[in-house]
This record gives structure tokens, sequence and C-alpha cells, in this order.
């Protein structure tokens, strides 16, 4: 052991000091800034600041002490924030049941009585802190939470703020707590309270919202159908060009197409001018040959003719001129000697008139004379003869009436016998009659002999008694026609009564009319 | 009992300070600020959010009585 015993004090010296240094160490003990050191136990009494006489505890902030174990006990309090959640049911000022959630966020007072109240307390269940403030302060709530409405709960912090203060501060003091901040999280509304708040509003915004928005579509619409209608005008326009140019173009081709037969029938057209020219010219040169040839002698003819015309007729006038006073004369001078001659004739024929008529008169008055005498003497002779023609005839018919009226007697009495006579009377006429065919024949053959004959003629006397036959019924017959004589005037007489009634009737109809 | 360190202190009104209410004030205290509740002297006295105040009574462990600077 070549150690030197200075060396071995030194060393000794600075384990010691080490030793020491470790020793006090671990006997040391400092406060963190958010942590307060309680410190209890044998000397900790009251001694850290003059106002905390009778704390029968040391505080220690922001600082160390020497801490004896054994001795003494140290504990550290957290000064840190804490939280605490709240989640309750409770009812508005207006009666409007809510559920809150909500956050309290908390501290230990940092001032020693605080500290001294919340070491009290809390010391050994800082981890139950949280639960018992959520009690504490869910009664606190309700109360804040009844003195106001949903709209100043969601608007006026103040009035929260302030209303959590007058509540829990002094209990929270007296937890040695300090209420930094109480904020309402979420609020459940069951009956859609705050939904109805805001609906007016917002009914509003989305009418604004859908006012502007149609606003802004209608004026998008306008611009688009303003901008659609300049486009149609454009194109119109352009479409309205595109027609004209096409036109113009048309028009030229349609030129040029004609240019060819243009020019042709210009050609043509000069042509048939200049041959109408020549037309005209011949035919100038055929009226000029015309007048030359035709016109000019004829006028010439008809003025030899006209003016020998002329002198004919005025020679023609003269003559007749002359002739009429010729005969002018030639009837005076006649007149006048008819005139003489006339009167001595009248004169002459009055004289005879007058002398025949007197002749004539007298022999007129002669023969008038004459003649009323031989009739006179005619007269009286035809008188007489008259007379006596007269009543001889009266006596003839007399007779002839007397004999009628006997045959008519007989004839009522027996017709026959009367026919028969009137028959017998006439007989050897019919006999002549009947007997006439054959008095025409010169030569009759009789077939069957003498015999024949008679039958021939008992044949035709037979005959006669047919005739005889026929002219009694002829007889009857006009008895008949008699009869039917008299029974016409019956009928004719009704016929007449009957116009008779008629023209009455007629006549009644006409008054009544 | 009161804290001679917290009388006369400067602070400003967080909370208004009215004849009902509690008030809060934050005053700078211990190197930082911390929030009181406060009453004001004169009871009747309103003091509104922002104005500024002097600590006249200190009543730990948080309440302290203000009256308007």
């Amino acid at each position: 052991m070549d150690v030197p015993f200075p060396l071995m004090i030194v060393a000794g010296i600075i384990g010691v000091f080490i030793l020491l240094i470790i020793v006090l160490k671990s006997l040391w003990r400092v406060a963190e800034p958010n942590e307060a050191l309680i410190i209890s136990g044998m000397g900790a009494k009251g001694k850290h600041h003059n106002e905390d006489e009778g704390l029968d505890f040391n505080i220690v902030t922001g600082g160390g002490k020497m801490v004896f174990p054994a001795f003494q006990v140290v504990r550290r309090l957290s000064l840190d924030l804490r939280e605490a959640d709240l989640a309750i049911e409770c009812v508005t000022h207006q009666g409007i049941p809510l559920g809150l959630r909500g956050v309290v966020i908390y501290k230990v007072g940092d001032d020693p009585a605080s500290i001294a109240n919340a070491a009290r307390r809390f010391l050994d269940q800082q981890s139950d802190m949280n639960q018992r403030v959520h009690n504490v302060f869910a009664g606190h709530l309700r109360a804040i939470v009844g003195n106001m409405t949903v709209e100043e709960m969601i608007r006026d912090r103040e009035k929260l703020t302030q209303l959590t203060r007058e509540s829990s501060g002094t209990e929270m003091e007296k937890l040695g707590l300090i209420v930094d901040s109480l904020q309402i999280q979420e609020i459940d509304d069951p009956t859609g309270y705050i939904g109805n708040l805001g609906r007016p509003h917002a009914a509003a915004v989305e009418s604004q919202a859908r006012i502007a928005q149609a606003q802004a579509d209608e004026a998008a619409t306008r611009r688009e159908q303003e901008a659609e209608a300049r486009k149609a005008e454009a194109r119109r326009t352009s479409q309205v060009q595109q027609a004209g140019y096409s036109a113009e173009v048309n028009e030229a081709a349609a030129l040029a197409r004609q240019a060819g037969p243009k020019a042709e029938a210009q050609a043509i057209q000069i042509v048939v001018v200049e041959q109408t020219k020549v037309a005209e010219l011949e035919a100038q040169r055929e009226e000029q040959r015309l007048q030359a040839t035709v016109r000019k002698p004829a006028d010439a003819r008809a003025y030899e003719t006209v003016t020998i015309a002329k002198a004919e007729r005025d020679a023609r006038i003269a003559a007749a001129e002359a002739e009429r006073e010729e005969v002018q004369q030639n009837a005076a001078a006649e007149a006048n000697r008819v005139k003489l001659s006339a009167d001595a004739e009248a004169e002459r024929v009055r004289l005879t008139a007058t002398a025949g008529a007197e002749k004539v008169r007298v022999e007129a008055a002669a023969q008038a004379e004459s003649t009323r005498a031989i009739g006179q003497a005619e007269a009286d002779a035809t008188q007489a003869k008259g007379l006596a023609e007269g009543e001889a005839v009266r006596a003839k018919g007399m007779a002839e009436a007397e004999a009628i009226k006997a045959r008519a007697d007989a004839l009522a009495e027996n017709q026959d016998a009367v026919i028969g006579q009137q028959l017998a009377e006439n007989w050897p006429a019919i006999v002549e009659a009947a007997a006439k065919p054959f008095g025409d024949i010169d030569q009759m053959i009789v077939l069957n002999g003498a015999q024949g004959l008679s039958e021939t003629l008992a044949q035709a006397l037979s005959q006669g008694v047919a005739g005889m036959q026929m002219a009694r019924t002829l007889l009857s017959g006009s008895n008949n026609v008699l009869g039917g004589n008299g029974n016409g005037t019956a009928n004719g007489k009704k016929a007449a009564d009957a116009a008779a009634a008629e023209e009455s009737a007629t006549l009644g109809s006409a008054t009544d009319d | 009992m009161a804290d001679n360190r917290m009388v006369g202190k400067m602070g400003r009104v967080t909370g208004a300070i009215g004849p009902k209410g509690i008030g809060e004030v934050m005053i700078p205290v211990r190197g930082g600020t911390e929030h009181f509740h406060a009453y004001a002297a004169d009871r009747e006295d309103h003091i509104e959010k922002g104005a500024g105040v002097v600590v006249v009574e200190y009543h730990p462990p948080r309440t302290v009585i203000v009256t308007r600077m």
C-alpha cells in the first residue's frame, strides 16, 4: 500500500461528500410548478405564511423542502386542469325538456387557502375528484338551466357564466376548486324546439335563395333565348344572303346560257328588220306603180265621166225647163178653151135635162094610172078565183079527213083487214113488181116444166105474202114509233120541269151568297 | 385575515359586477393572473366588464372586494 495518506484523506472527504449529497438528495423534496407538496408530521406547522396560522400541515408550492422520513409525510396535490363530463336531463325556464351534454373545467385553486381546502377533502381521492365534481355540478347545472331560456342558453354566454358563478362559485370555494370554464357541448332537443326556432329564418333564407336562383335562372334563360334569337337571326341573314348570291349566280348562269340563243335571235331580228324594210320598199314601189298605172287613169276617166254627166244633166235640165215652160203655156190655153166649152155644154145639158124631166114626169103619171087600173082588175079576179078554190079545197079536205078517220077506226079495229084491203088494192102493183124480174128475162127455161113455172110464181107470190108480213110489222112498228114520240114529249116536259127547278136552286144559292 | 399582498392590486373586470350578481375580476398574482369572485365595495355600484378595479379587501380563498379605479 503505497497510497499516500493525504490522497486517501481527500478521497475519503470526496466520498463522504458524495454520500452526503446522495442522502440529502433522498431527503429533499421539490414541488413541480403544477403541484403542491402537502407535508405533515413533525414540525410541519403553519410557518409558510403568516396567514397560515392554525394550519397544521405545510404547503409547499414552487420550491423544495427537506423531509425527514419516518417523521414527516409528503403528498403531492396536482394543480393541473381537470375536466368533468356532464350529461343531464333538465328543464329550461320555459319548461322545455332538454338533454345537455357539457364539460366543466376546473382546478384546485393556486392560493394556499384553496390548496388547504382541497387537500383536506381530496388528498387521497384525487382520482375520484371528477365524479364528485360531476355530482355537484349536475345539480348546479339544473339550477342554471332552470333560470335560462333556450335562446339565452344558445346566445347569451355571458349570462351562462354569470349564473354558473353565482350558483356554484361559493360551493366550489368550499372545495378549494375554481371553475375555469363551463361548456355546453350538445343540446339534445326531443321536442324540436331549436329546430323550429331556426325554421322561419331557414325558410326565409331558402326562399331568398330560391328567388335568387329563379331570377338568375330567368336571366340566364333570357340571355340564352336572346342569344338563340340572335343566332337564328344571323342564320337567317346568312341564308338570305346565300340565297341572294345563289340567285345571282343562277341568273348569271341563265344569262350566260341565254347569250348564245339571244345573239342568234338578235341576228335573225336584224335580218328580219332588213327584210321588212325590203318588203316595205317593194310595197311602196307597187303602190307607186299602181298609182301610176291604175289610179291616175281611173281618176282621169272618172273626171271625164263626171264632166260629161254634168254637161248632160245641165242640158237635160235646160230642155226640161223649156218643155215645162211650153207645157205651162199650152195648159193655160187649153184650160181656157175647155172652160169655155164646158160652160157651153153645161148650159146645153141643163136645158136638155129640164126638158127630159118634164117629159118623163108626164109619162110616168100616165103609166101609173094604167098600171093601177090593171092591178085592180087582176086583184078582183084573183080574189074570186081564190075564194072558189078555197071552197073546193076545204070540201075535198073534209072528205079526205072523213075517209082517214074511218080508216083509222077500221085500223084500230082490225089491222089485218085494213092491211089486207090495202094489199088488195095495191095487189096488181105488187104482182107487177114481183114479176118485174121475169119481165127482164128474154127466155126463161123452167127445168121442171109447167109445174116448175107455177112453183116459181107461187114462190114470187109467197114472197109477196112475206112482204105483207113485213108491211104489217112495219105498221106496228110505226105505231110503236108514235107511242115513242108521246113518251119523248113527256120526257121533254120532265126535263123542262127539272131545268126550272135547277134554275130556282141556282137563284136560291145566289141569294144565299 | 386579509392578505396584504392582494390588497391594493389592480385588476380588470371579466364578469360584470352588479348589486345582485357576483362579478369576476382577473388579478395578477404569484407571477400569473388568477380570477376571483368580486363584489363591489359600494354594494349599489355597477362595474361593467372591462373596467379597471382595485382590490380593497381579500376574503380567502377566492373572493375580493373591489372598487372602481
